[in-house]
């Protein structure tokens, strides 16, 4: 029993450091959220040379088949760096999904894609609803001659109009609020029909309204089951939530420090103000918060790797980590003084997306409603030793 | 990183079920201030298998075990239904004991604890010195060939059935104040102490502490435990030891999952079933989140235990650990609404009035080893390096 990492995930955690630390500076991320595309093309074909994309991807397509835990500890990196890329939605959400529920053609064709950063997956699930459920999906993909239409509109699609591909949620059958019903589909962002509308947001970040008008897609785009996509999407999305759980701990994290380092500097009152014991309970209930969701989510990972019934596990990960980078960069932007609410002053990146990364992949309604449902409605909850 | 126990402690894990299996009775579970004969009676059948003395060495009584976390296991199956746990007795007394004190006395006393004869009674707040324990005045004057114990304690919560005082006591008024403490063994039939109750609020058990005074109280100088004046380098040592082992999270995980049971059957007149409303789910999943988040930070203190005493670690599974059970029976009183105020006695009294007693001694758990805000104090000093905010020198160093 030890959280020391191998030689091999030091080696990860402390490359990605070196690389961020060099290309993903707080200057960097600024001139991201200047851009029309939100991200550098230029840095995930680096980062596809570095292998990350394929991080967590079968071994046989081109990936390293990492697992979970390593690939929360490199996300826990990004995190780190606020970086600004399309690595969640391509190589963990459609990445997982097709690895997992694809045909063998599909694997074949995509994942050596993902992994060699020749492609860029947009992940159009949410709607016109505040809830992360499936069943409130509406968009509909109506079956035709040569395949199915789609027709409806997707929210927060993130980096959207820079996709070669749209990985859609649609309804095939039954009707709101039934979890099944629903098909994922593989479609070219390209194709007749799909229109894109950029939606700011307080992190800066490119989030699209994506609209489908009669799109017209072919059977072949049809990714895993029809009508019943919650079965192979659910495992897909606690591997995200996971992943994302690591990057908001890794930007909580970082935003502690340069507040830990604020406070033991900033003189008032003749002496430093980490000093004030209101501070120090501040920056010690922080730093508690964020080791316990920290070590919620390796340990989840860990787990899941292992085959485990991690559902109520990945849930609760995902719901702290997301209360927990909103409350970080909240109480340490105050740490800063009149400073933390300053543009020019890089913690205000942090604050900026702390709230936002709180309500991202489901905010914590949703993941608190799997965290109940694993406890009141079984016989007898898991509980991991 | 490897966050599986190994075959070794599953199997002793599985070894400590069985025993609570068979030797676990209802009458044995409770609270940690009652010593009753049943109790006694079950800590008695723990020492016949050497698990009071887990990891030290045979000689002084001890069991010695293969790995360091058998103890941890111990208390963590104990917690988990409510019996009685491997406490201060070994955490705090014979830790101590072990690593400061003469080979004389631990031949003496080691068997002792690890054979449970005679209860311990930690004797050290006095009422000007709680949170800044190194204000203590309590005097022990030398007397030649004894000291003599003068002064007030409070909050002493065995007094009134132990055998011995394990007391903390002014031994150099003119030094600074944390270098003038040492640690007495002082026995509780000396002549010149006197206990009187101090009841714990609560509606039905009426559970007790002590105010005891000594008055020229004489203890033999072979009493003395370790050096002279380096009794808070102890007190403080033994703390992070209490604060991660014997605040097992198990016991908060526990508690939940016996309430969450008991408000799954409740039904009051007009209502849904409770955990049809949306907001309860919520809330309860909120709450096993925070819950399982105290059992991470107890992990991470597992972690490090391997290769040292945890520390700042300590400090947090205290300041968290500590907020649960408080956390837990205030949701449940939200959610049985007016039900939630009515206590033993009443028909609809949540779990028989437990949930109201639990509920009123959480306070005790936040304030006890360390107030949550000093040992976040404790957190943000030794794990973030910031400023001493208590005013407190660093601790003597040890040599």
């Amino acid at each position: 029993m030890h959280m020391k990492l191998t030689d091999e995930q030091v080696q990860l955690q402390d490359g990605a450091r070196r690389f961020m630390d060099e290309q993903c500076t707080m200057e960097f991320v600024r001139q991201m959220e200047a851009s029309e595309l939100g991200f550098s093309r230029e840095m995930w074909k680096r980062m596809a040379e570095l292998g990350w994309l394929g991080i967590d991807l079968p071994v046989d397509l081109g990936g390293l088949g990492l697992g979970t835990l390593n690939l929360t500890i490199l996300m826990r990196e990004l995190g780190r760096h606020i970086c600004p890329s399309p690595f969640l939605s391509t190589a963990v959400i459609a990445g997982d999904a097709i690895a997992r529920a694809g045909t063998e053609e599909q694997r074949a064709q995509y994942i050596p894609q993902i992994v060699d950063g020749e492609t860029v997956i947009a992940f159009a699930y949410q709607e016109f609803s505040r809830s992360f459920d499936p069943g409130v999906i509406v968009v509909e993909a109506r079956p035709s001659e040569e395949g199915y239409l789609l027709n409806g509109t997707k929210m927060f699609v993130e980096y959207a109009a820079a996709a070669d591909r749209l990985l859609v949620v649609a309804r095939t059958s039954e009707s709101a609020p039934s979890r099944r019903g629903l098909t994922m589909f593989l479609v070219d962002a390209r194709t007749d029909g799909i229109s894109f509308t950029h939606t700011p947001t307080m992190a800066r970040d490119r989030h699209y309204e994506v609209a489908f008008r009669d799109v017209h897609v072919a059977r072949e785009t049809v990714l895993g089951r029809v009508d019943d996509a919650w079965t192979d999407l659910e495992p897909v999305l606690h591997k995200a939530a996971l992943a994302f759980a690591a990057f908001t701990n890794g930007a909580s994290f970082q935003l502690h420090e340069q507040s830990t380092q604020f406070a033991r500097q900033r003189v008032q009152f003749g002496r430093p103000i980490g000093q004030l014991q209101t501070i120090q309970g501040y920056l010690a209930q922080l730093i508690m918060e964020i080791l316990g969701s920290d070590t919620l989510t390796l340990f989840t990972a860990f787990n899941m790797d292992r085959g485990r019934h991690v559902r109520g596990y990945v849930a609760k990960a995902k719901a702290f980590s997301a209360e927990t980078v909103a409350r970080t960069m909240d109480i340490g932007s105050q740490i800063f003084g009149g400073m933390g609410y300053m543009e020019e002053v890089d913690s205000s990146l942090y604050l900026r997306r702390g709230k936002q990364y709180e309500l991202m992949l489901g905010g914590t309604d949703y993941w608190y409603d799997v965290a109940a449902e694993e406890v009141i409605d079984v016989d007898e909850p898991v509980q991991l030793t | 990183m490897d966050l599986d126990w190994s075959p070794e402690e599953e199997a002793f894990r599985q070894e400590v079920r069985e025993f609570i299996a068979k030797e676990l009775t209802d009458e044995v579970k409770g609270s940690m201030f009652i010593n009753t004969p049943e109790r006694v009676a079950f800590v008695d059948k723990m020492v016949e298998r050497g698990w009071l003395g887990l990891g030290f060495p045979e000689e002084y009584g001890g069991s010695p075990s293969p790995f360091p976390l058998a103890q941890f296991i111990l208390n963590t199956e104990l917690e988990r239904v409510n019996a009685p746990i491997v406490g201060k007795n070994v955490g705090t007394i014979a830790n101590t004991i072990f690593h400061e004190a003469s080979e004389e006395m631990k031949r003496e006393f080691l068997p002792k604890i690890f054979r449970n004869e005679g209860q311990w009674s930690i004797t050290y707040t006095e009422p000007g010195a709680g949170t800044d324990i190194g204000s203590l005045q309590t005097r022990a004057v030398d007397k030649g060939d004894h000291f003599e114990v003068t002064g007030t304690k409070i909050f002493i919560t065995s007094a009134h059935f132990a055998r011995w005082h394990w007391m903390a006591v002014r031994t150099d008024p003119d030094a600074r104040k944390h270098q003038g403490i040492s640690i007495l063994i002082v026995d509780t039939d000396a002549e010149g102490i006197s206990v009187s109750p101090m009841y714990c609020i609560g509606t039905t058990t009426a559970e007790r502490t002590n105010e005891v005074v000594f008055d020229k109280v004489k203890v033999p100088k072979s009493r003395l435990v370790g050096d002279l004046n380096k009794g808070f380098y102890y007190m403080m040592q033994a703390l992070d030891y209490e604060r991660f082992a014997i605040i097992a999270a198990a016991q908060h995980t526990r508690r939940f999952y016996t309430i969450l049971k008991y408000l799954k059957g409740l039904n009051y007149a007009g209502d849904r079933p409770l955990y049809d409303d949306p907001s309860v789910r919520r809330k309860i999943g909120r709450m096993a989140t925070r819950i399982e988040v105290g059992n991470m930070i107890e992990r991470l203190c597992i972690c490090v235990a391997a290769d040292r005493v945890p520390s700042a670690e300590a400090a947090m599974n205290k300041a968290w650990g500590s907020c649960m059970q408080d956390e837990v029976c205030q949701l449940a009183q939200e959610i049985m609404g007016p039900f939630g105020f009515l206590a033993h006695g009443a028909e609809h009294a949540g779990l028989d009035g437990y949930i109201v007693e639990e509920g009123l001694m959480a306070g005790h758990c936040k304030v006890a080893a360390a107030g949550v805000d000093v040992a976040k104090s404790i957190v943000a000093k030794r794990m973030l390096g910031l400023p001493n905010a208590l005013g407190k020198p660093e601790l003597p160093s040890r040599s």
